[in-house]
């Protein structure tokens, strides 16, 4: 007899499929690339498409830990030195979503410009700022 | 620096002292008592091994399916937390299997002070490990900051235990269980915004937004969040699965027939 009858191939064939199909799901987001280095963040400023769910990457190139925080965005991850952290965000309305670094809040500190597509007015400010790199997949 | 540590022991220490309020009030008669030495000891010696476990490994933890590995097994841990207070709440009045009960609050006990131990000593570590911060923020800051969070802390539980037994006895004798409900609640809401935040449950546009009365990152907001799982921005799935997950167990406690199993009546 099965030591554990509830735990059958079927469930378990299930979880895999559903963990198949989430990553497929989200092969399909924007993706955008952030990184920490000397307790900063760049790009400070992000511009992100309204509406959209996205998939932000945070490397961390520091030799210390740091923790990406954001009430705003009721977000919170912690990255270990030299490695890299995934999360998503989103879908948001347009505005200004503010970040950082739960160790260096006065350094590491950023925000997420949310712009609908067709937006024709951009702040002067986020012009000047460096767009994060962004990778359709 | 002061503040952060403050909300940080509201946020992480808090539900361990929520829990063994929790805790010691279901389990106060001789009969039944969890605080005996050899519990205590087994009690304190696994939670420490776990504490200290899941802090070494959380790094390569971290790192697991793409970067969400933490996620992942700690909304499990919190599912986890929930499923066992839930049959602690529908189990109360179940005297025959007091030790099953006994495992399962361990089970919660030692998930509660695994996971949020391990956020804890993960966040000391990474500030004592950079000498710069200490500097800067200056050590005083941190100690002030621990030993006014703790009293925040113990002064809560402390309050929180004796209203809850005297609310027992007087208004109604399922109260305090009601409330490990709600603190499992608080749980498995911690769960659902970790799964959204690496894209295994969808995520949703927020149903309303209360920040303005009760900002979710002030001590108010944490403390809510600890009891029942407060969210200033609740989407459309998260408030869906608050009121599944209460009434559920609720109506399950209801039922006759339910009643009759776990006082043991004839069917």
């Amino acid at each position: 007899m099965h030591k554990f009858p509830f735990i059958s191939y079927k469930l378990l064939l299930i979880i895999n499929l559903f963990f198949l199909c989430s990553s497929f799901v989200e092969a399909k987001r924007p993706e955008y690339n952030l990184s920490l280095q000397n307790h900063l963040f760049y790009p400070a400023n992000i511009i992100f498409p309204a509406n959209t769910k996205v998939k932000l990457v945070i490397f961390n190139f520091d030799s210390s830990v740091e923790e990406f925080d954001s009430f705003d965005l009721n977000r919170e991850k912690v990255i270990f030195p030299n490695k890299k952290a995934t999360i998503f965000i989103g879908p948001l309305p347009e505005g200004e979503y503010h970040f950082f670094g739960e160790y260096h809040p006065h350094s590491a500190r950023g925000k997420i410009i949310v712009k609908s597509e067709n937006h024709s007015s951009v702040s002067p400010e986020a012009l000047t700022s460096k767009q994060g790199e962004k990778h359709a997949h | 620096m002061l503040i952060n540590t403050v909300l940080l022991f509201i946020q992480s220490v808090l539900p361990m002292f929520i829990i063994i309020s929790l805790l010691l009030l279901r389990f106060t008669t001789k009969s039944k008592s969890l605080e005996t030495y050899k519990n205590m000891i087994i009690m304190s010696g696994l939670t420490f091994i776990f504490v200290f476990a899941l802090n070494r490994y959380m790094e390569n933890l971290s790192q697991l399916f793409d970067g969400k590995g933490t996620e992942i097994f700690f909304s499990f841990g919190y599912i986890l937390i929930y499923l066992c207070s839930v049959l602690l709440f529908l189990l109360d009045n179940k005297h025959k299997i007091n030790n099953a009960k006994k495992a399962l609050a361990f089970v919660v006990f030692l998930l509660v002070f695994s996971l949020n131990g391990s956020h804890f000593i993960l966040y000391l570590t990474g500030f004592g490990a950079q000498s710069s911060l200490l500097e800067s923020a200056g050590i005083e800051s941190l100690v002030v900051g621990i030993i006014l969070a703790m009293g925040i802390c113990s002064s809560v539980a402390i309050l929180f235990y004796f209203s809850l037994r005297y609310s027992d006895s007087n208004i109604h004798i399922k109260i305090s269980c009601y409330f490990l409900l709600f603190f499992s609640l608080g749980q498995l809401m911690q769960s659902i915004t970790l799964l959204q935040q690496v894209d295994v449950l969808p995520l949703n546009y927020s149903f309303w937004n209360s920040t303005q009365f009760i900002a979710e990152n002030s001590e108010l907001g944490q403390l809510f969040r600890v009891l029942f799982g407060y969210e200033a921005r609740p989407s459309f799935m998260q408030l869906i699965i608050y009121f599944i997950a209460f009434f559920v167990p609720v109506l399950i406690s209801k039922n006759r027939y339910f009643i009759r199993l776990s006082t043991g009546e004839k069917l």
